[in-house]
């Protein structure tokens, strides 16, 4: 299984706070891979140098083997980002949305009908695609642009608490969205979480982020026989030593 | 050619079409403005017709005759007059007589006068006399001829109230670049081009407000609506997504500005209505319209000072949180470019005391106004070294906001609008 992601000794200074401190791991292609941590841990802050929002003060990162900061360009040819507070332009339809968004990925007027037809199949929304997203609840968003971050096959999909937010039905068909959209497509999916529970079912590996430092890493289930603990939620209590 | 750009051009135009902010701003301003300047323009034609009624009057006595001499009279009791005689006018002997008298308009009784009116009076009332009146026509104070031209007319008509009815009337010339324009009332042609005096800086003012309101605004609510990291991480050229946002933004400004003049040349038909239809003054002729190349000009010194207002829009709003934070922050733009245009409006800059000349030649949004009377005027060099200036201006503008797009600092950069404080990158929810 090739490299997805590789990031080596990733550090990110704002002013006098290090959002980043050190930051290693790699993620291999076609699987699920969470970055789970409490709020101010630096999970958002990696997945935006990742996705090229943000240059990192030191260290590297190399998706498919292109360093995200002088392959910026290229890099934004083969992920999707899916930032945790996301919008969608409030004055065009669902529709009129995924539309202008499949059209940075193809020129052929073919492929991005099907592109758009495929997404609106994600979302369920049926009929509602036709309003403006302005009329739309979170969990109608959310599912749009989580929609929106898979419809074009990217090699990387980048997803920031892709059910932050949602109601449990919600949150349900987003999961159910990301998984079957990894098994059928091979789509690799790197994403942040501050729901263990959530990131236990839905993640073959994870990584434990705690003040800008990975705490733990590995697939759920040995995380959890590592430290004895009944979920990961205790295996982080665990790690920070609130256990 | 920039990668995504016109995709997300047509984006822009959807977005800033439907907003129902900017369609309200295109109906109800206008209703508000538009009787705010008529009652300026009022007030600024009133207080020439009073200041025409005590100035100087020149009477140029070509005629010497008894009736002469009364009429001369009749206009010493209700104005101060100063009188020349026999004076053959030409450009030049009209010139010298303005500059020594420092006036700008007199009257001639040409010879002949008394005998006519003697004839008229005597029963033969076929035979009419007249004055002429001389104005002499400036983009600068073209109020001051509406003044003058009006006052000879109330004259003539109680000379005649008194002595004779349609005895004498007054036939009116224009003095226009040192030239005599026998039969153009000043007044007339003032009012005309008051109109297009007003007019241009009216549209210039609307254009850049609404252009750096609308860039603003499609910048921060990139921002607010949670967007632009999205918009960012698309395999679009960086460059694209800002020569998109000012692409937008000018043509909806344009098609904004065309409504504000639909409803401007609306109110000043009304404003101009009283002008007799067969009335027909001949601008072009008169040279008091632009050459081709005077257009040109006047069109690029616009263009660039548009795309310059756009970009320090586009700079200022991206370190706005909100829209409401970023329209409040252009809005400190806007006095540079109201106090130019009114000022303009009713003023020539070069009438302008020198600090306020050199104040108003340093605010970039003064020098599409400055050329649009410059060229008329034949004057392309001012419009052309305005140019440069605002060139130099939106180059240092549009570099900078490339700068903006193409690194982090359009997520990161932030300023707080309370005191303009910058704010603190410290949330912790944002790591």
């Amino acid at each position: 299984m090739s490299t997805a992601i590789e990031a080596t000794d990733l550090v990110k200074v704002f002013g006098n706070i290090h959002a980043l401190d050190g930051l290693s791991f790699t993620v291999k292609t076609g699987e699920i891979f969470g970055l789970i941590g409490p709020n101010g841990a630096g999970k958002t802050t990696a997945l935006r140098v990742i996705s090229t929002l943000l240059l990192p003060t030191s260290g590297t990162v190399k998706t498919f083997c292109l360093d995200v900061v002088s392959d910026a360009a290229e890099v934004r040819k083969i992920i999707t980002y899916l930032p945790e507070e996301a919008g969608a332009y409030r004055n065009l339809s669902g529709w009129e949305y995924l539309e202008f968004m499949a059209k940075f990925n193809t020129k052929d007027k073919e492929e991005t009908r099907e592109m758009v037809r495929e997404a609106a199949e994600i979302t369920g929304l049926g009929e509602r695609l036709k309003d403006k997203t302005k009329t739309y609840s979170k969990g109608m968003k959310r599912r749009l642009l989580v929609a929106r971050a898979l419809m074009n096959k990217p090699k990387l999909a980048i997803l920031d608490e892709p059910t932050s937010g949602l109601d449990v039905l919600h949150a349900y068909h987003v999961r159910e969205i990301i998984k079957r959209y990894v098994s059928e497509h091979s789509v690799t999916v790197l994403l942040s979480s501050h729901n263990m529970l959530e990131v236990e079912h839905l993640c073959d590996r994870v990584a434990l982020l705690n003040k800008g430092k990975i705490v733990a890493e590995g697939k759920p289930q040995q995380l959890k026989e590592k430290f004895g603990s009944a979920n990961l939620e205790e295996v982080f209590a665990k790690v920070v030593g609130f256990a | 050619m920039l990668k995504g750009f016109g995709n997300f051009l047509v984006k822009e135009l959807k977005e800033l079409v439907r907003d129902p902010k900017i369609l309200l701003g295109m109906i109800i301003l206008p209703l508000v403005m538009f009787p705010i300047l008529g009652a300026i323009m009022n007030y600024a034609m009133q207080s020439e017709k009073e200041k025409a009624e005590k100035a100087m009057w020149l009477v140029v006595n070509n005629d010497g005759g008894n009736w002469s001499n009364l009429f001369i009279s009749f206009l010493n009791y209700s104005a101060k007059v100063s009188v020349e005689n026999k004076i053959t006018i030409t450009d030049d002997v009209a010139s010298d007589l303005l500059k020594k008298y420092n006036t700008t308009q007199f009257i001639e009784i040409p010879s002949g006068f008394s005998a006519n009116i003697t004839e008229h009076t005597g029963g033969n009332s076929n035979v009419t006399a007249s004055v002429n009146f001389y104005g002499v026509f400036s983009s600068a104070g073209m109020f001051e001829s509406v003044g003058g031209s009006s006052l000879i007319d109330a004259f003539v008509y109680q000379f005649n109230r008194y002595w004779a009815p349609d005895v004498v009337d007054a036939e009116k010339s224009s003095i226009i670049k040192g030239k005599i324009q026998t039969g153009v009332d000043p007044s007339l042609l003032s009012r005309l081009m008051i109109s297009q005096a007003i007019a241009m800086p009216i549209t210039i003012m609307m254009l850049l407000t609404y252009s750096i309101q609308i860039a603003a605004t499609s910048v921060a609510m990139e921002k607010e609506e949670k967007t632009l990291e999205t918009l960012l991480t698309l395999p679009m050229d960086r460059l694209a997504i800002l020569m998109g946002k000012l692409s937008g933004s000018i043509i909806v400004a344009s098609v904004s500005a065309l409504a504000y003049m639909f409803g401007f040349n609306y109110y000043m038909s009304s404003l101009t209505s009283t002008i007799p239809a067969s009335t027909s003054i001949d601008l072009v002729s008169l040279g008091l319209v632009p050459s081709l190349f005077g257009y040109l000009l006047q069109g690029v010194s616009l263009f660039i000072t548009l795309l310059s207002g756009l970009a320090l829009a586009v700079i200022i709003s991206a370190f706005a949180e909100d829209v409401k934070s970023a329209q409040s922050i252009v809005g400190y733009t806007y006095p540079f470019i109201f106090i130019p245009s009114f000022l303009l409006m009713y003023l020539d800059v070069n009438a302008l005391p020198f600090a306020l000349k050199i104040f108003i030649y340093a605010i970039p949004y003064s020098h599409p106004i400055i050329a649009s009377k410059a060229v008329v005027m034949g004057d392309y060099l001012t419009a052309i070294m305005g140019i440069l200036y605002v060139t130099t201006f939106t180059l240092v503008f549009l570099y900078l906001a490339s700068r903006l797009f193409a690194t982090e600092k359009i997520l990161t950069a932030k300023l707080k609008f309370k005191g303009l404080r910058k704010r603190e990158k410290t949330l912790t929810k944002e790591l």
